[in-house]
């Protein structure tokens, strides 16, 4: 976690912030926190980065009047380790797929149906899981897990650098469906 | 001869995941089982042959709601090994970001994980739809907890400035006055917490409890006491493994704390009120009384009460701390110049309770060996028990409310389950 940024989203901030979920000593459940690692320091001024070790609902308070919003997490779907999904938040269910709850309190999925119920999403909202293959308490990622890191890093970068959000995209939309 | 068997994939809103079993013969509960796969095993291998500065930032990382606890109780081990006095304003530091904890961990359960229970919904995404300002008073309670954390611990979750002796750096007085005002907020919210708690409904269940918690001759019990119980035990931490002791349970994989020649017992809110209740604040103590809370809590619903009086208090304490508030003149005590084989226990009152630490370190300061005893550990035998009550009470019921109740009797307790263990499988076995 060395190297991300302390700052807590105190405020409204504009700058897209990419998030990563997960337990650092929990194998593949530490995916989401890696990926972080190397996503910060590449990113300047474009976006900012933090960790999410904690029950989930940090969320809420992390994206509160964020443009975008990239959220990085290991799932459990049974798909072959590594397998990247990538789900564009919308007035959808978030599929089960996310809905694995390992370590954290809450699953991503389970924050996203309370944001919505809150009216409290961000005005975008990208998640990536990447498939793990164990979460039993240790550290180190599994092979395959690890070599689809770098895919999504560069994913998750081009997600921040790429075009800026239209004006007035918040309140419209997924947001504000309860 | 029938046999029914209901599998529940996990049990919703525990902090983790676990499993529990329960066999039901000829109207007689034979058999209650609740597996915890995990305890820190992990993390106490792990730690062998690590320096004894990194203790806290290691053990910080078992749990991500209760990190300041495990660093807490274990610089406290560490400091006792070592023989570092920890006073004044570091050790009113200490205080303070326990109390972040408190808030935020007592938030989460309260709100999101423990009202459900008594709002006819099934998790905290139905009651935001149908008590929107419940959850968003419990999400903005949660947040100041967080703030408090960060500010002292320089991250919200897993604190890194915290070490054995002190802080890596202290506040200044501004830091802290910059945070008084949502202190303030989060006082009042907390306030409206115990309202709301109180004016739930609650199963009439009264259990017979032996709780333990710490006890301090004038604080609320946080970072430093004596233990003791309703039933005459009073020990320094010193004693602990004298009087408590780990089992090997086969169905959990793991170990389960008991008394000693005797059995279960309860950690946590419950027993620290029960047993520290002229220690509290004094909007608390007041509090507790408007909303006709009793001296002794013997009803494990009612836990939810009991969790946002101590959140007064943990608010309360911490805008008392950032009055009195003088920064020391370093931000730490330092080791001693020679170190040398030493042995030292520590303990704290985790949100969920007493969590105890002991270290043994070689003549370099390297761990040679490292306990760590969780709240959850403590309380499993113990919610088997309040289980058991709540299945012998409920027989005539069918599987599906059966299991529900069962459900909530473990979340009575807010077990940390993600310290120690998976995934909870509840299985209900009638023959």
């Amino acid at each position: 976690m060395r190297g991300v940024t302390d700052d807590p989203a105190r405020g409204a901030s504009v700058r897209p912030l990419v998030v990563g979920l997960g337990h650092p000593a929990r194998h593949d459940d530490a995916l989401g926190l890696e990926i972080v690692e190397r996503v910060h320091p590449r990113l300047g001024e474009s976006g900012e980065a933090r960790s999410c070790v904690s029950d989930g609902t940090e969320l809420l308070d992390l994206w509160e009047g964020r443009e975008l919003v990239v959220v990085v997490d290991a799932v459990r779907s049974g798909a072959a380790p590594g397998t990247v999904h990538r789900l564009e938040v919308t007035d959808l269910p978030v599929p089960p797929v996310f809905r694995i709850t390992s370590t954290h309190n809450l699953s991503i999925a389970d924050v996203v149906a309370l944001a919505r119920s809150l009216d409290r999403l961000p005005a975008r909202l990208v998640i990536y899981g990447v498939e793990g293959e164990r979460f039993d308490p240790g550290v180190g990622l599994s092979d395959r897990v690890a070599a689809a890191m770098a895919t999504v890093v560069d994913q998750v970068l081009t997600e921040v650098r790429g075009p800026a959000p239209r004006d007035g995209d918040r309140g419209s939309g997924e947001n504000g469906h309860a | 001869m029938s046999e029914r068997t209901i599998a529940v994939n996990y049990i919703a809103r525990v902090e983790g995941e676990g499993a529990l079993r329960v066999r039901v013969h000829d109207r007689t509960v034979e058999e209650v089982q609740l597996k915890i796969f995990e305890p820190p095993r992990f993390f106490e291998a792990f730690l062998r042959g690590r320096s004894y500065r990194e203790a806290p930032d290691i053990t910080a990382r078992i749990c991500g709601i209760c990190p300041v606890a495990y660093q807490m109780s274990s610089c406290n081990a560490m400091e006792q090994a070592l023989g570092i006095p920890v006073t004044g304003p570091i050790r009113e530091l200490r205080r303070l970001i326990y109390c972040g904890e408190w808030i935020e961990s007592h938030a989460l359960h309260v709100y999101l994980l423990h009202a459900p229970d008594f709002l006819g919904v099934p998790d905290a995404i139905q009651l935001a739809k149908v008590h929107p300002e419940a959850v968003q008073r419990g999400l903005a309670l949660k947040k100041v907890g967080n703030a408090l954390m960060t500010l002292l611990g320089g991250r919200e979750i897993h604190p890194i400035n915290v070490r054995v002796g002190g802080f890596y750096r202290c506040p200044s007085r501004d830091e802290l006055e910059g945070i008084r005002p949502d202190l303030v907020r989060a006082l009042h919210l907390a306030e409206e917490t115990v309202r709301f708690a109180a004016s739930l409904t609650f199963p009439k269940i009264e259990e017979d409890y032996e709780f333990v918690s710490m006890r301090h001759p004038d604080e609320y019990p946080l970072t430093e006491g004596d233990l003791v119980s309703n039933r005459g035990l009073r020990i320094p931490v010193s004693k602990y493994e004298e009087e408590f002791e780990e089992v090997h349970v086969p169905y959990a994989n793991a170990l389960q704390s008991v008394r000693k020649g005797g059995g279960a017992y309860l950690v946590g809110p419950l027993a620290r009120y029960a047993l520290n209740r002229d220690r509290l604040s004094s909007r608390a103590r007041v509090l507790a009384q408007e909303v006709g809370l009793e001296p002794v809590v013997t009803n494990p619903y009612r836990s939810i009460i009991v969790r946002a009086v101590e959140t007064v208090y943990a608010c309360e304490e911490a805008l008392r701390i950032i009055d009195a508030y003088r920064p020391p003149p370093e931000p730490f005590v330092p080791p001693p110049a020679r170190l040398g084989p030493a042995v030292g226990a520590g303990i704290s009152e985790a949100p969920r309770g007493v969590l105890y630490h002991r270290y043994r370190l070689d003549a370099d300061g390297l761990i040679a060996e490292a306990k760590i005893v969780a709240p959850t550990s403590q309380n499993q035998k113990r919610i088997e028990d309040d289980v058991r009550g709540v299945v012998t009470r409920s027989l005539d019921l069918g599987d599906a409310a059966l299991t529900d109740l069962c459900e909530r009797a473990i979340r009575n307790h807010d077990p940390c389950i993600s310290c120690a263990t998976h995934f909870l499988d509840l299985e209900l076995i009638r023959d």
